[in-house]
C-alpha cells in the first residue's frame, strides 16, 4: 500500500488559453492508453483553438473535461484534475488547486509567458503547488524555447532550469536532447509512440554540455551528494533526478521540458517528469480544522489506517445522477461504508464508488488516502468534508461570510428561465458565499456574493454552462446601520379595545456592541417581566434589526439590556411583550444616533513593478487606504482597504491601466461608517428611488 | 497619544544635542539577537505617528502581514500599559500615517525604494517624515549601500532609523567607542544607540550624538516586557 501511495500523482495541467492544454491532455490519455485514437484539433493557427477544443470534447463525448481523469504511466497512477478555464478567482478554482499536489505549467514556445500565464502561475503560488514546465509548440514558426525560459525567470520569478534542449526548431524540430541521460530522443511511429534513443548530433554536443553544466549547477543547490559527485566527477543520473526533485518539491526549482504535443514530440518525457519530479500525496502537507478545538489547524497524515477525512471538491451532474468527486486525505473508504458530512452531521452510505477514466467509469470496492475518486448519488454540497464520524474535522472554515453585494438578474427568454433556475440551484450548492433569492417587493431574482467579479463569473457560467443568458441590473452594496450611543427606552404596549387585552411594559437601554453581533442581556429583577415572556421580548427586538429606521438597512452590532418592566396577570402575553419590544426599539433607535455602515474590502493588487504608481493612484481615487506595498521579484503587491461601493468596474480600470498585466483579489474585511458626505448622497439617492417607486 | 511621550524609548534623545535625529540623517539601534531591536524600532515608529508624522516601515525580511502583527502586539501592550479606553481614533491614525514597504527575496535596491517613495508622494500625497528599516544585515551590506540611504534621507527630507545585530563574542570597538558591526560606518550615522540587557531591564545608551563629542550620561532603562521607558 505504501509503495502504491508513493506512486500516485494528483496533478493539474494549467495553461494559457492557446497553449495547447487540450492537445497535451489528449496525447497523455493516448500514450497512457485511455483513448485509442488521436483526433486533430481544428484551427491550427490557434485563433479558434478554444472553441474548437471545447467542441471537440463535446463531439466525442470524451471526458477530458471531467473534474478528474485517471491514467497510468510506467507503474505510476496519475489523476489529472481539471483546472477550470476561467482564471477569475472562485471557490471552484480554489478547490481544484487545493486537491492537486503538483502541476504541469504549459507555455507556448511562440507566445511565451503571457498575462494569463502570470495569473495562473500566481494562483499556483498562492496554493504552494510545485510545478514542472512544458514549452509546447516548438514546431511552430517563431518558436523560441530559450526566450520562454528566460521569461519564466524574469516574469514569473521561477528558478527555471532546462532538462532538455530541442533538436532543430520550427519546421526543423525533430527531437529532444535529454540533459540528464545526455541522449537524443526521437518520436517515431504514426503517433510518436515509439521513442528511439540515439547519440546527440555532433553539432549539438558542445551546447548540450554547456546546458548540462547549468542544470548540474542549479540542481546541486539541493543536494550535497550531487555537489560532491560533481567535484569528484562521478555524477549519476539518479543523483541529478533526486536533486531536481528536491528543488521542485520545495518550489525553489522549476524543471523545464519541451516538445510539441501536436506533432507528438516530447509528451512521454513530460509524463516521466510527472512521475519523477512531482510529489506523491504524502509529500504535501494538508491541513484540516478541528471543530471540537475552535477550528484549530491539524496536519493530516496520508495514512489509510487513520480515521477518514475527505473533501468533496466538485459536483457533476451526469445522466446517471450526481457524481461527487472527492479527495481522500486520510483513511480509506469502501462501498457500503458510512460517512458523515461535517457541515450537517448527516450520515450517508456509499452506494457506488467509482474512478473516472477518459471514456469510461471503473467501479471500485475501496479507495485509500491520497487518491481521488467519485461517489454516486450522494446528497451533499461541493466543499463538504466527509469523515467516518470519529473526527469532527473540516477542510475549510465553517464560517461563511454574509454576502456584501447583490445584483438583480432576469432571463432573456423563456428557455433561459428554466436554465437559470437550474444554474442557480447548482451554484448555491457549490459555493456557500453565493446566494440567490426572489425579492418579495419587486419579484426580481437577486443573486448575492462577495464581489462584483464573483457575481460576474456566475453570470458568465450561466451563459456558458447552462445556456441561460440573463440581463443584469446595477450591483447593490449591502449597507448596514448601527447605533452609536447608549440610549434608554421605556415603553408600554397597551391595547384594550375589544376581545382580550394586551399589556406589556419593557424598559432598559440599547448600546453599540463591539463585536458587531446582536446581544440580548436580561437584567430583569423580581419577576417584573415573567421569565416565560423574555424570549418574546428578545424576538421583538430581533425582528426590528432586519430593517433599521434610518435608511431601512439591516442593523448591526447592538446590545439590548432589559432591566425593568411590568406585566398584567390577564392581558400580558408573548405577543404583547413582542409588540412592547418593537415599540421600545422604535422609541429609542433614532435617538441612539444611527449611522450607515458600508462593507470595506481588503484588496490586493499584484502587478509588474512599473505600474506601482498607477495602482496606488487608482486605489487612492477610490477612498482606499493603502496599508502596504510589497516587492517580490519583478512584481509589486499593493494591499489596501477600500469601500466596496468604490470597487465597481475596477477590473476594467486596472486592465487598461496595466495593459492587462495586473490582477486583484478582494475579500470582505469589515463594516465601517460611511463618511458624512457619502452618507448624505446615499440618503438622497434612496429618497429619490423610493419617490420614483411610489410614482410608478 | 496621551502619556506616550513619557514612556517612549526616544526619551533617550531628549538630552541629546539636537533633541532628535533630524531629517537627512541616519540613526541606528545596535543590539544582540533577542534583546528587542524590532520592538524598539516600532516604538520609535509609534512615537512619530502619535506626533501626527508620517512613517514608512521598510521590511527586508518579513512580509507586510508579519510586520503588521508585530505592530499590533506592541500596540495592544501599549494600550494596556497606558490604560487607554477608546482607541479607535488612534487606530485610524496608525492606518493613515503608516505605510509598510516590504521587499521579499532579496528584491531590495535603493533605486526601487526611491521609485516607491516618489510614487507615494505623487499618487497618495504620502510624504514620510521618517523611514524605519528593519532586517538589514550590517555584516554583509557594503558602505555604498548606506551611502545610498544617506542620499535618500537628504533627497526626501526624512530621517532613517536602522537596527543592527551585534554579537556577544565580538567585543571590539573603534576609537570612538562604536562597537561591531558599525565601527566602520559611524561617520554615516548621526545617532547610534546601543541596547543592553541588564538584570533590571534593557538599557538604552547613546553612543553617538551628532557631532557632539561630549555625550552626557543619559541612558534610560526600558521595561523588558513592554520596552517602554521606566522612570
Amino acid at each position: 500500500m505504501i509503495d502504491d501511495m508513493n506512486k500516485l500523482r494528483n496533478i493539474g495541467i494549467s495553461a494559457h488559453i492557446d497553449s495547447g492544454k487540450t492537445t497535451l491532455t489528449e496525447r497523455i490519455l493516448f500514450y497512457t492508453k485511455r483513448i485509442f485514437a488521436i483526433h486533430e484539433v481544428k484551427g491550427k493557427d490557434g485563433v479558434g483553438a478554444t472553441m474548437d477544443s471545447m467542441e471537440l470534447e463535446r463531439e466525442r463525448g470524451i471526458t477530458i473535461a471531467s473534474a478528474a481523469t485517471h491514467c497510468e504511466w510506467r507503474g505510476y497512477r496519475i489523476n489529472i484534475i481539471d483546472t477550470p478555464g476561467h482564471v477569475d478567482f472562485t471557490i471552484e478554482v480554489e478547490r481544484a488547486l487545493r486537491v492537486m499536489d503538483g502541476a504541469i505549467l504549459i507555455l507556448c514556445a511562440v507566445g511565451g509567458v503571457q498575462s494569463q500565464s502570470i495569473t495562473v502561475d500566481r494562483q499556483m503560488n498562492r496554493y504552494r503547488v510545485p510545478r514542472i514546465a512544458f514549452i509546447n509548440k516548438c514546431d511552430r514558426s517563431g518558436a523560441d524555447p530559450y526566450k520562454v525560459v528566460e521569461q519564466l525567470r524574469q516574469k514569473l520569478n521561477h528558478n527555471a532550469v532546462l532538462m532538455q534542449i530541442p533538436i532543430g526548431l520550427e519546421d526543423k524540430f525533430s527531437g529532444i536532447v535529454d540533459l540528464v541521460s545526455m541522449k537524443a530522443l526521437y518520436f517515431e511511429g504514426d503517433n510518436g509512440e515509439k521513442v528511439r534513443t540515439g547519440e546527440i548530433p555532433a553539432q549539438m554536443i558542445e551546447q548540450a554540455q554547456a546546458q548540462r553544466e547549468d542544470l548540474l549547477d542549479a540542481a546541486s543547490m539541493f543536494s550535497d551528494e550531487l555537489m560532491e559527485a560533481i567535484i569528484e566527477d562521478r555524477v549519476r543520473e539518479d543523483l541529478i533526478c533526486q536533486a531536481v526533485r528536491e528543488g521542485t518539491l520545495s518550489r525553489r526549482l522549476t524543471p523545464v521540458f519541451m516538445g510539441s504535443a501536436y506533432k507528438n514530440v516530447g509528451v512521454q518525457l513530460i509524463l516521466d517528469g510527472v512521475n519523477q519530479y512531482l510529489p506523491a500525496p504524502a509529500e504535501v502537507e494538508n491541513v484540516a480544522l478541528d471543530l471540537d478545538q475552535d477550528e484549530k489547524e491539524i496536519s493530516l497524515e496520508t495514512d489509510p489506517e487513520l480515521p477518514v477525512v475527505a473533501l468533496a471538491f466538485k459536483l457533476e451532474v451526469t445522466p446517471y445522477g450526481q457524481l461527487t468527486y472527492i479527495r481522500i486525505y486520510q483513511g480509506n473508504i469502501g462501498k457500503g461504508d458510512n460517512l458523515v458530512i461535517t457541515r450537517t452531521r448527516k450520515k450517508l452510505k456509499i452506494g457506488r464508488l467509482v474512478r473516472m477514466h477518459a471514456g469510461q467509469m471503473e467501479d471500485l470496492t475501496r479507495a485509500y488516502a491520497g487518491d481521488i475518486v467519485a461517489l454516486f448519488g450522494v446528497d451533499c454540497q461541493s466543499g463538504d468534508t466527509f469523515t467516518d464520524g470519529r473526527l469532527n474535522y473540516s477542510m475549510s472554515s465553517m464560517f461563511v461570510p454574509e454576502p456584501v453585494i447583490s445584483l438583480a438578474i432576469s432571463p432573456k427568454d423563456h428557455k433561459a428561465q428554466n436554465n437559470m433556475s437550474r444554474a442557480l440551484n447548482r451554484f448555491v450548492k457549490e459555493d456557500p458565499t453565493f446566494r440567490s433569492h426572489v425579492d418579495q417587493e419587486s419579484g426580481e431574482t437577486i443573486i448575492s456574493g462577495m464581489g462584483e467579479l464573483h457575481l460576474d463569473v456566475y453570470v458568465e457560467r450561466m451563459k456558458r454552462e447552462f445556456s441561460a443568458e440573463v440581463e443584469t441590473g446595477n450591483p447593490q452594496v449591502a449597507y448596514r446601520e448601527a447605533i452609536t450611543r447608549r440610549t434608554p427606552f421605556d415603553y408600554i404596549h397597551k391595547k384594550q379595545t375589544g376581545g382580550s387585552g394586551q399589556y406589556g411594559r419593557v424598559a432598559g437601554f440599547m448600546e453599540p456592541s463591539e463585536d458587531g453581533a446582536y446581544r440580548f442581556v436580561n437584567q430583569v429583577k423580581g419577576g417584573v417581566i415573567p421569565t416565560e415572556f423574555l424570549p418574546a421580548v428578545d424576538k421583538g427586538f430581533q425582528s426590528c434589526l432586519k430593517k433599521g429606521q434610518a435608511l431601512g438597512f439591516p442593523v448591526l452590532g447592538m446590545r439590548v439590556t432589559v432591566n425593568d418592566g411590568q406585566f398584567h396577570s390577564v392581558d400580558s402575553s408573548e405577543r404583547a411583550f413582542t409588540q412592547a419590544a418593537i415599540g421600545a426599539f422604535r422609541q429609542a433607535y433614532m435617538k441612539a444616533r444611527p449611522v450607515i455602515l458600508e462593507p470595506i474590502m481588503k484588496v490586493s493588487v499584484e502587478s509588474p513593478s512599473e505600474y506601482q504608481g498607477s495602482v496606488l493612484s487608482s486605489i487612492n481615487q477610490r477612498r482606499g487606504i493603502i496599508t502596504s506595498s510589497t516587492e517580490d521579484g519583478t512584481f509589486t503587491i499593493v494591499e489596501a482597504e477600500v469601500p466596496l461601493a468604490e470597487m465597481f468596474g475596477y477590473a476594467t480600470v486596472l486592465r487598461s491601466l496595466t495593459q492587462g498585466k495586473a490582477e486583484f483579489t478582494m475579500e470582505f474585511s469589515r463594516y465601517a461608517k460611511v463618511p458624512e458626505l457619502i452618507s448624505k448622497e446615499l440618503i438622497s439617492s434612496i429618497a429619490k428611488r423610493s419617490k420614483g417607486e411610489k410614482k410608478s | 497619544m496621551k502619556g506616550f511621550n513619557s514612556v517612549s524609548p526616544l526619551k533617550v534623545l531628549e538630552k541629546s544635542s539636537q533633541k532628535g535625529l533630524g531629517s537627512g540623517n541616519l540613526g541606528v539601534l545596535i543590539a544582540r539577537a533577542g534583546v528587542g531591536k524590532t520592538a524598539c524600532l516600532i516604538h520609535i515608529a509609534f512615537d512619530k505617528i502619535f506626533r501626527q508624522e508620517k512613517l514608512v516601515h521598510i521590511s527586508l525580511e518579513e512580509g507586510p502581514e508579519k510586520v503588521t502583527s508585530y505592530y499590533n502586539v506592541i500596540y495592544y501592550d501599549l494600550v494596556k500599559a497606558l490604560n487607554i479606553e477608546d482607541e479607535s481614533e488612534i487606530r485610524l491614525l496608525i492606518d493613515r500615517n503608516r505605510m509598510i514597504l516590504a521587499y521579499l527575496r532579496q528584491s531590495f535596491e535603493t533605486e526601487r525604494l526611491r521609485t516607491s517613495l516618489k510614487n507615494l508622494a505623487e499618487n497618495l500625497e504620502f510624504r514620510p517624515d521618517t523611514l524605519i528599516v528593519d532586517g538589514i544585515d550590517f555584516e554583509k551590506a557594503e558602505r555604498a549601500f548606506f551611502e545610498g540611504f544617506k542620499e535618500i534621507a537628504k533627497a526626501f527630507d526624512v530621517e532613517i532609523w536602522f537596527s543592527a545585530l551585534s554579537h556577544r563574542h565580538i567585543t571590539e570597538v573603534n576609537e570612538r567607542g562604536i562597537p561591531h558591526p558599525c565601527q566602520a560606518l559611524d561617520d554615516l550615522f548621526s545617532i547610534i544607540i546601543e541596547l543592553q540587557p541588564g538584570s533590571s531591564g534593557v538599557f538604552l545608551n547613546l553612543l553617538k550624538d551628532h557631532d557632539n563629542p561630549a555625550i552626557a550620561d543619559n541612558g534610560i532603562r526600558l521595561d523588558p516586557n513592554t520596552f517602554l521607558a521606566l522612570s
